[in-house]
């Protein structure tokens, strides 16, 4: 097992969507972002866990005649942008060297707790890119570009100083498998809208607002993700079944080469969604006096114990044999002791000790309240 | 109505009451019961302490070792137990409110014996709390019965009582000078005609030195309970340090949560020796009637108190109907009704608004602890002028009474 483990190592997701380039006519790569933010935060991730880089304003621009609204598909259904949105990294902010710090995590101590990707080596990350790209390079900004070693070693940077469990990477601009032909790091999984010398194109027009509103890989992919919610069971490989070339005009790409675990075990929520997964203490035999009284409808430490555990993976799994060597890192050495102590015989001996001297006292305060209201006087 | 005819009527229609859901609906209300008196952390506690874990070494439980151990032993609260004991605390303190009654009037009953039983068992500030199981009626029902007690001249069973209620609740202190003067004097009205005290003071000490051995004994009792001290930092120490800022309609917790450190020491002692300078002035001024310095010194606590819930001054409402002599005095007996009012609907309101659903904030609920404590101090300081101004009675034309 490696340092990370997989399987069921991670404990948090975060999310990392960029749109690297700007104008208005590059609308459809801000909606591209913005649909992926909406769905990452219907399945769950936070916007604390959210870094959102979009590279234009394309809400509040001067030639949106539906101000302060962002749309992506034809007729204007669903407004990717409304309430609730936090946009992290906004405008001229982002830039390659941004990009690459908060991927890294070597900021400048002043920068806010809001634009740093603050994961640790049990997260998973999912990291989505659009814009303009080509052969192993993808433009921000219009002015410059970052090249598919930069963000090879960024990963590598980032496995180094264990700041991820597992990544998925899914970029969405023409030529885009050439992006992550670079990877060399471990658990990371990748996937790209077209091949090399391939284009990617825009799924439809607006007549209203009168650019592109979708790129179509990412259109496709954002209709695949309206049929997961938290609970799903969906796996990665049918996310990568789900591609099809001849609605999307080109060839996407997947490179699992670098991915520990099997992608038909990996859930779809494992990257894009918050599933909180709770791990299960392993099976002790606890006994509990149920006392006779009921003012248990309170808390009682449920030690329905030989659950199984909430993850995928209980029926396969070579992994999950380690499960029993898990038990030192799952249980919390608090709860261990808890447990102990009160399976042990000396805290038996503690509550009858205590209910003794519970019943002395109410004896002694029945008598000197029996004794006092004899006395008359 | 005949009085027993009425009250068992009363005390079923609550014991009905009792068995409904309405205590789930309740339980947790922040104006119905204090971190000092909560429902469930008194479950908690009990439950910790028949686990063999020591309640008073968590967060929550902050109820006295008595009611732990008496909890868990003889009286265990169950579904079916919890709503009878609270109606019986209900019964009974109405029972010794209808007693102070008699003994005020020196009578063996009145036709007036069902308005005060009512008073005291119809008036929601009380039977909320009640049906929500919060402690605080079991500390008016000592406080009652300690003053039923006293009225009656039985010293032992008042000191005793009063020694519990102490025990439980540590402010109710302020009540001890008035209450040995009382046992002292008689809880005969004298409002209209007043004299100095003529009792002897120097039997204070003895009567001081029962209630302080009845005091230690309690003690005793509940150190047994816990095997060490650590019960006093965690439930007399709470009234004392405010470690707790749950809301409450009480007037503390709000300055506290926005104070800082520094002055934190400062401003409990501030706070805590206020509840104590009503007393002197209070039982010097009332001397002639001590029944009533008690009345008004339950509603200072009933306003002042650190962890209040509308039990306080509930006790304090329920008692006016001990005195009928001040009622046409009153000056603004309207106001006062309606500041209640006003009070108690913008309580849960705002209350609801700002934690339920989160449209308002915490400014939302102090003000209207704020206009809950003006209810209070209006209420208090027309039945301080009132019981005075009963002794100038009615008055020729022309005059009119600045002080007295």
């Amino acid at each position: 097992m490696t340092q990370n483990g997989g399987g069921f190592a991670h404990t948090n997701n975060w999310a990392v969507l960029v749109c690297a380039s700007r104008y208005w006519f590059n609308y459809r790569h801000m909606a591209n972002a913005l649909g992926m933010y909406r769905t990452v935060k219907r399945l769950g991730i936070p916007d604390s866990n959210i870094i959102l880089m979009l590279a234009d304003d394309a809400a509040c621009n001067s030639r949106n005649k539906y101000p302060g609204c962002v749309f992506s598909n034809k007729g204007r259904h669903l407004d990717l942008y409304g309430d609730n949105i936090e946009v992290d990294y906004r405008g001229y902010e982002v830039t390659v060297e941004n990009f690459l710090r908060v991927l890294t995590g070597r900021m400048d101590p002043s920068v806010p707790r809001s634009k740093r990707l603050l994961t640790d080596d049990r997260s998973n990350i999912f990291v989505y890119m659009t814009g303009h790209g080509g052969n192993e390079f993808l433009k921000f900004q219009d002015n410059e570009e970052i090249s598919a070693f930069d963000i090879a070693d960024a990963f590598e940077q980032m496995w180094q100083k264990k700041r991820y469990n597992e990544i998925f990477f899914m970029i969405d601009t023409c030529q885009a498998t050439t992006m992550y032909s670079k990877f060399y790091s471990p658990n990371v999984l990748a996937t790209g809208s077209s091949q090399i010398r391939e284009n990617s194109y825009s799924h439809e027009n607006d007549n209203d607002i009168g650019v592109a509103v979708i790129d179509s890989y990412t259109h496709y992919v954002l209709e695949f993700m309206e049929g997961i919610n938290k609970t799903s069971q969906t796996t990665m490989q049918d996310l990568f079944d789900s591609y099809d070339v001849d609605k999307i005009h080109s060839h996407p790409g997947v490179r699992t080469d670098l991915f520990n675990r099997d992608i038909r075990h990996a859930l779809v929520t494992d990257f894009f969604g918050g599933v909180a997964q709770a791990e299960v203490l392993p099976h002790t035999p606890l006994e509990f006096t149920m006392s006779t009284n009921d003012a248990s409808e309170k808390p009682h430490i449920v030690p329905s114990v030989d659950a199984f555990p909430f993850f995928e993976g209980n029926t396969t799994e070579p992994q999950n044999a380690e499960y029993g060597s898990h038990d030192t890192s799952l249980a919390h050495p608090f709860a261990l002791q808890f447990i102990a102590d009160v399976t042990s015989g000396k805290s038996q001996s503690n509550i009858t000790y205590r209910t003794a001297r519970a019943w002395v006292s109410v004896i002694l305060l029945l008598s000197l309240v029996g004794w006092v209201g004899s006395r008359g006087r | 109505m005949d009085f027993h005819v009425a009250f068992p009527a009363l005390v079923a229609g609550r014991l009905l009451l009792a068995f409904t859901s309405l205590p789930e609906v309740l339980n947790n209300d922040h104006q119905l019961s204090s971190p000092l008196t909560s429902y469930s952390r008194l479950q908690e506690g009990v439950y910790l302490f028949q686990q063999g874990f020591d309640p008073y070494s968590g967060g929550p439980f902050r109820h006295s070792p008595l009611l732990l151990s008496v909890f868990s032993t003889v009286f265990p609260l169950t579904r079916f137990t919890s709503p009878i004991l609270w109606t019986i605390c209900d019964a009974v303190a109405a029972w010794a409110l209808v007693q102070i009654w008699r003994a005020r009037q020196n009578v063996a009953s009145s036709p007036r014996d069902v308005l005060i039983a009512a008073s005291y068992l119809l008036n929601p500030y009380i039977f909320l709390p009640s049906l929500a199981f919060s402690t605080s009626s079991l500390e008016n029902a000592l406080c009652l019965s300690a003053l039923m007690c006293a009225s009656q001249g039985r010293t032992s069973a008042a000191l005793m009582a009063f020694a519990l209620l102490v025990h439980l609740s540590l402010p109710s202190l302020v009540l001890m000078f008035p209450l040995l003067l009382l046992l002292l004097s008689s809880p005969v009205s004298h409002l209209v005609s007043p004299r100095p005290l003529s009792a002897n003071l120097r039997q204070l000490y003895p009567l001081s030195a029962e209630f302080a051995g009845y005091f230690v004994a309690l003690f005793a009792m509940a150190t047994l309970v816990c095997g060490n001290t650590s019960w006093v930092e965690k439930t007399w120490g709470a009234s004392l340090l405010l470690p707790d800022l749950t809301p409450n309609p009480g007037l503390w917790w709000y300055f506290f949560t926005e104070m800082f450190d520094h002055f934190r020491p400062f401003f409990l002692m501030v706070f805590s020796v206020h509840l104590l300078i009503y007393v002197a002035p209070v039982c010097i001024k009332y001397q002639h009637d001590i029944l009533y310095a008690t009345y008004l010194l339950a509603g200072v606590l009933a306003t002042f108190k650190a962890y209040p819930t509308l039990s306080d001054p509930g006790l304090f409402l329920s008692m006016t109907a001990l005195f009928p002599e001040t009622y046409s005095y009153l000056r603004h007996p309207i106001v006062t009704t309606l500041l209640h009012l006003h009070a108690s609907l913008l309580l849960p309101l705002f209350h609801s608004l700002w934690l339920t659903q989160g449209t308002g904030n915490a400014n939302f609920f102090y003000a209207s602890t704020l206009v809950f404590g003006m209810a209070n101090g209006a209420a208090l300081l027309d039945a301080m002028w009132a019981g005075l101004r009963a002794a100038v009675g009615e008055l020729k034309g022309g005059y009119e009474v600045v002080q007295e």
